[in-house]
């Protein structure tokens, strides 16, 4: 009893602090993982997608728990199984297909994916990686100026796709005006008003999608090449079109 | 779609897509700056992704509330509206005064045409009953409808106590109010509700008889008697006498025949038990002898039908009767 009540104050704890749901699901790995193992049927290893999902679904279960509506660890289990099973459920659709490191018989255990002709160049891959992750590393340094993270902009993200279309109007209109996004570095404020001014988008939509706006907007101010590149779809659209 | 992964935590990773979505997904080995394609989208629970809820349902609760105090005020409002007594006041013009609990008029209606012309353009709206009775009479005198000498009758509808408080009220007012003017009897009197008269759904009930004597007076109240006693007294009663001599042991082994065996049920029973169930023309007669359930039940009686247990149950055997004429008759 005494066990559950902590439990409970961790996980709510854990639901408004994102490095306490960490922790939390640093210390819960045993019972993850052994959930996973007896859903797979054999053990699971780190390298095992399923070890992610199930840890994903404890996330979950830590967000969506409620006090008064069952024991959570009950409620983590009966959500990581859902999880896997829709899971596998998914990955049933590549069933059938050869896997490239099946072996294809002969002597030297040579794997299908190493009788292929390899065009990918890791090394450059790799670099590009690197290059990529410092971009990410720096943006959310200047974010953290601003006060926001990732995942705040995750949650804060539109979902609806005229919301989005609305959103990325606005951002063009940005991204067209570097003054603007000047302005923005200068006084550490979104230019909501000039925003809706230049752009015919609503205030309420950009006010609500704020974080997403701004960070969007930080994207467009200078560097993160590799960013832009990313989204060049969003961003240049507006050109295309015009 | 290209996924940009951003941030990687234990629970979940975050990706930007190449259409400028910021996803929260599952964190499937991958690390910050590469690139997927497939990605397992975290799944918000409602509450979490829609905070909104709460406040909906609080606005819903508070229009139901608000709907449950609207019905409540209407129903309030319109009892008030709701006739509780009538004055039927007749001179020539009949004319109906219906008035709710406070003694305000709420409806007036014309009961003939005389009456209907005399209420013609008149508002009876938020009007005692005392004044509009008092200008209906005037009315009524500017109309030519009453005369010196002429009758008043006031017939009163309502509960027994509204009627004894204003049977002499309504008397003495309209008698001072014509005081100056014109000299009338008034007659007060109390309403006598129409009654349903007992009708007998005579034309209902088809009964296929021949020309002898159960045509007619099987259901009527005066020939009950005859019926009962004088005809079938005789043979209906003993069991033995009735199998062996009157009727015939031929009929009786008929299935068909049941008809027979409860027909003399039904004597039996109409003799010894109640009289009464012949004065009733209404309920059980008509309904029993149209179903046609009921002679099934009763072909199951026919053959134990002669012993005396079966005579108690009364429902069938009457069913019966109906065809019992006819067999009898055959």
């Amino acid at each position: 009893m005494q066990t559950e009540h902590q439990i409970v104050n961790a996980v709510y704890r854990a639901k408004e602090d994102t490095d306490k749901a960490d922790a939390l699901i640093h210390s819960y790995m045993p019972f993850i993982r052994s959930q996973a193992t007896k859903f797979m049927g054999r053990l699971c290893t780190d390298q095992d997608d399923e070890l992610s999902i199930a840890m994903t679904a404890f996330y979950e279960a830590i967000l969506g728990y409620e006090r008064g509506r069952g024991t959570f660890l009950s409620y983590a289990t009966l959500l990581i199984r859902s999880r896997l099973i829709d899971y596998t459920r998914k990955e049933a659709q590549h069933q059938g297909q050869i896997s490239l490191d099946e072996e294809i018989g002969g002597e030297d255990e040579r794997s299908l994916m190493d009788t292929l002709a390899d065009e990918r160049d890791y090394y450059e891959e790799s670099a590009h990686r690197e290059a990529t992750r410092q971009e990410i590393e720096e943006l959310a340094a200047v974010m953290a100026q601003f006060d926001v993270c990732f995942s705040d902009v995750a949650d804060n993200c539109p979902r609806q796709e005229r919301t989005m279309e609305a959103c990325a109007k606005a951002i063009r209109y940005a991204g067209k005006n570097k003054k603007l996004l000047d302005e923005l570095l200068r006084t550490r404020k979104l230019p909501l008003a000039q925003l809706v001014q230049g752009s015919g988008v609503e205030r309420k939509t950009l006010e609500r999608h704020r974080k997403y706006i701004l960070t969007m907007l930080l994207i467009q101010t200078n560097g993160y090449e590799i960013l832009r590149g990313h989204l060049y779809h969003v961003l240049k659209k507006g050109d295309t079109l015009v | 779609m290209k996924y940009l992964v951003m941030e990687c935590r234990p629970g979940y990773a975050i990706v930007l897509g190449d259409d400028g979505t910021f996803l929260k997904v599952a964190n499937i080995h991958y690390a910050v700056g590469q690139t997927v394609t497939d990605v397992v989208p975290l799944k918000l629970p409602e509450s979490f992704a829609q905070p909104k809820t709460n406040h909906r349902r609080w606005i819903s609760s508070l229009a139901a509330m608000a709907a449950c105090m609207a019905l409540v005020v209407s129903s309030i409002f319109f009892t008030g509206q709701m006739p509780y007594a009538s004055v039927y006041m007749t001179i020539n013009p009949e004319v109906r005064i219906d008035v709710n609990r406070r003694d305000t008029v709420v409806g007036v209606e014309g009961m003939n045409d005389d009456g209907a012309e005399l209420l013609k353009g008149y508002d009876h709206r938020k009007k005692e009953l005392d004044t509009v009775m008092d200008e209906l009479v005037d009315r009524a005198i500017d109309m030519g409808y009453l005369h010196e000498g002429g009758k008043i009758t006031l017939s009163l509808d309502g509960n027994d106590t509204w009627i004894a408080n204003h049977g002499i009220h309504l008397d003495q007012h309209l008698n001072q109010h014509l005081t100056d003017k014109i000299t009338v009897t008034i007659d007060i009197q109390q309403k006598q509700p129409v009654q349903a008269a007992p009708t007998i759904p005579a034309g209902t009930i088809v009964i296929p008889v021949g020309p002898d004597h159960y045509g007619d007076s099987d259901y009527g109240v005066e020939e009950e008697s005859d019926y009962g006693q004088s005809d079938y007294d005789d043979s209906g009663l003993g069991d033995s006498g009735y199998e062996d001599s009157i009727y015939g042991d031929s009929v009786y082994e008929e299935p068909e025949d049941d008809g027979q065996t409860d027909y003399d049920d039904w004597s039996e029973e109409s003799e010894y038990e109640d009289q009464s169930d012949y004065d009733t023309p209404q309920d059980d007669a008509q309904s029993d002898y149209i179903s046609p359930d009921s002679t099934d039940a009763g072909a199951d009686n026919g053959d134990s039908g002669y012993e005396q247990t079966d005579y108690e149950t009364s429902d069938e055997n009457a069913s019966d009767y109906e065809d019992a004429d006819s067999d009898y008759n055959n």
